[in-house]
C-alpha cells in the first residue's frame, strides 16, 4: 500500500529516531530497513532523507562521525545523542496517543 | 560528467548551502548514497541507462531536495551573511582610510609640512571613507542579489546614494559634496571594474570627481593639492577590489 507523500513526510523525524536508537546507522542504511520493516510500504523519496537527517542533527538530536563500512567504503554513520533519545520517546508517545485518538475516531460509535 | 554527479551538483547549486566544509560534506554524503544505488542496480542487472532513470525516481527531483536543504541552513546563511558583509564594510573601511591617509601623509611630506597635519578635518574625511566603501561595497552587494539584471544591481547603490545624499546635506550642509562624489566615484570605479578592461576603471574614478569640479569647483578648497583626491580615491577602488576578491576566496560560494 502505497502512503500519502505528505503523511510520510510528518512522519520521517519519528522513522529516524526510532532506528537510530536501536544502532548506529548511515542514510543508505536508514532507507534499506525501513524499506525492509515497512515491507515496502514506505517509498519516500530517498534524498529528502539527507535533509531530514541534518535538521535532526541541527537540532542536538543527532550526531555524525565518517566510518569506514565492512566494504571498505567511506560512509557517514548518524547516531542518537542524549537528547536525541529523549526526543525518540517522546515522538513515539505522541505518535501513540496520536493515533489511539485517530483511530477512535475512524471506529464506529456504539449505537 | 556522470549523471550521477549532475544530480549531487544540481542539488549543491540549488542548496545554497552555508560554508565550504558543509557543502563538501553534503556533496560526498550524497555522492556515497548515490554510489550505493548504482552498486545496488549493477546488481540488480540493470545497463547504466535504466540504472539512471530508477536513481532519479528513487532519489527525488534535485531541486525539491535542495530546497529542503534551504530551508534546514537558511538561518544559518542568513547569519553568515550579515556577518561577512559586516567584516567586508569594516575591513574596506579601514583599508579605505589607510589609503587615504598615505597620499595625504605623502602630500604633506612633499609640503614639508607636519604629517600630523593630514588629522585636521578627520571628523569631515571620515564621512568620505564611509561614502567611499558604501559606493562600492553597495553596488557589489547589488551584483550579488541580482547577478543577471544591471538595472537591479544598481537599486541599493542609488537608494543608498539618495539616503547619504538626505544625511550630509542634514548633518554636514557645507561639505557635503565631497563624500557625495566619492560614494558616485566609487561605485562607478565598480561598475567598470565589471568589464575586467586593464585601467579603464582609472576613468570610473575620474569621470564623476571631474563632472563635480566642473560644477562645483575645487572640492577641497583648502588643500594644496585638491587633485590627490582622485588617485586617492583610485587607489581604494583598487584596495576594495582586492578585498572583495579575497573575501570570496576565503568564504568561497558563501560569497560569490
Amino acid at each position: 500500500m502505497a502512503f500519502d507523500r505528505e503523511l510520510l513526510k510528518g512522519s520521517i523525524a519519528l522513522l529516524i529516531l526510532r532506528l537510530l536508537s536501536e544502532r548506529d546507522m548511515y542514510g543508505y542504511e536508514i532507507i534499506q530497513e525501513s524499506v525492509r520493516r515497512s515491507k515496502d510500504a514506505f517509498e519516500f523519496k530517498e534524498g529528502t532523507l539527507y535533509p531530514a537527517l541534518h535538521q535532526l542533527h541541527r537540532r542536538g538530536y543527532l550526531r555524525s562521525e565518517w566510518r569506514t563500512g565492512e566494504t571498505g567504503k567511506q560512509r557517514k554513520y548518524y547516531g542518537l545523542t542524549a537528547a536525541g533519545r529523549k526526543a525518540a520517546r517522546r515522538s513515539e508517545q505522541e505518535w501513540i496517543s496520536f493515533t489511539k485518538v485517530v483511530n477512535a475516531m475512524l471506529s464506529k460509535a456504539p449505537s | 560528467m556522470t549523471y550521477f554527479d549532475h544530480i549531487v551538483a544540481r542539488v549543491m547549486l540549488q542548496a545554497r548551502l552555508p560554508g565550504n566544509r558543509r557543502r563538501r560534506e553534503v556533496e560526498r554524503e550524497l555522492r556515497a548514497h548515490l554510489d550505493d544505488l548504482a552498486e545496488e542496480m549493477r546488481s540488480q542487472g540493470y545497463d547504466d541507462e535504466a540504472a539512471a532513470r530508477i536513481a532519479r525516481m528513487r532519489f527525488g527531483e534535485p531541486r525539491e531536495i535542495a530546497a529542503a536543504f534551504a530551508s534546514v541552513y537558511g538561518p544559518e546563511r542568513w547569519a553568515r551573511r550579515i556577518l561577512q558583509s559586516t567584516l567586508l564594510f569594516a575591513a574596506s573601511s579601514i583599508a579605505v582610510a589607510l589609503v587615504v591617509g598615505t597620499v595625504q601623509s605623502l602630500a604633506a611630506m612633499c609640503m614639508a609640512a607636519p604629517v600630523l597635519s593630514i588629522l585636521r578635518d578627520i571628523h569631515q574625511e571620515s564621512f568620505g571613507f564611509g561614502a567611499i566603501t558604501a559606493g562600492y561595497c553597495s553596488l557589489y552587494a547589488g551584483e550579488r542579489l541580482f547577478p543577471g539584471s544591471l538595472a537591479r544591481a544598481a537599486l541599493p547603490c542609488v537608494t543608498l546614494g539618495l539616503c547619504l545624499a538626505a544625511l550630509f546635506a542634514w548633518l554636514v550642509p557645507q561639505q557635503a559634496a565631497l563624500p557625495l562624489v566619492a560614494f558616485a566615484c566609487a561605485a562607478s570605479a565598480r561598475l567598470l571594474q565589471r568589464l575586467e578592461i586593464p585601467f579603464l576603471w582609472f576613468a570610473g574614478t575620474a569621470l564623476p570627481l571631474l563632472i563635480a569640479w566642473v560644477m562645483i569647483g575645487r572640492l577641497i578648497p583648502c588643500r594644496e593639492f585638491p587633485w590627490l583626491v582622485w588617485p586617492g580615491l583610485t587607489i581604494s577602488c583598487k584596495a576594495l577590489r582586492e578585498i572583495v576578491r579575497l573575501f570570496e576566496r576565503v568564504f568561497g560560494a558563501d560569497f560569490a
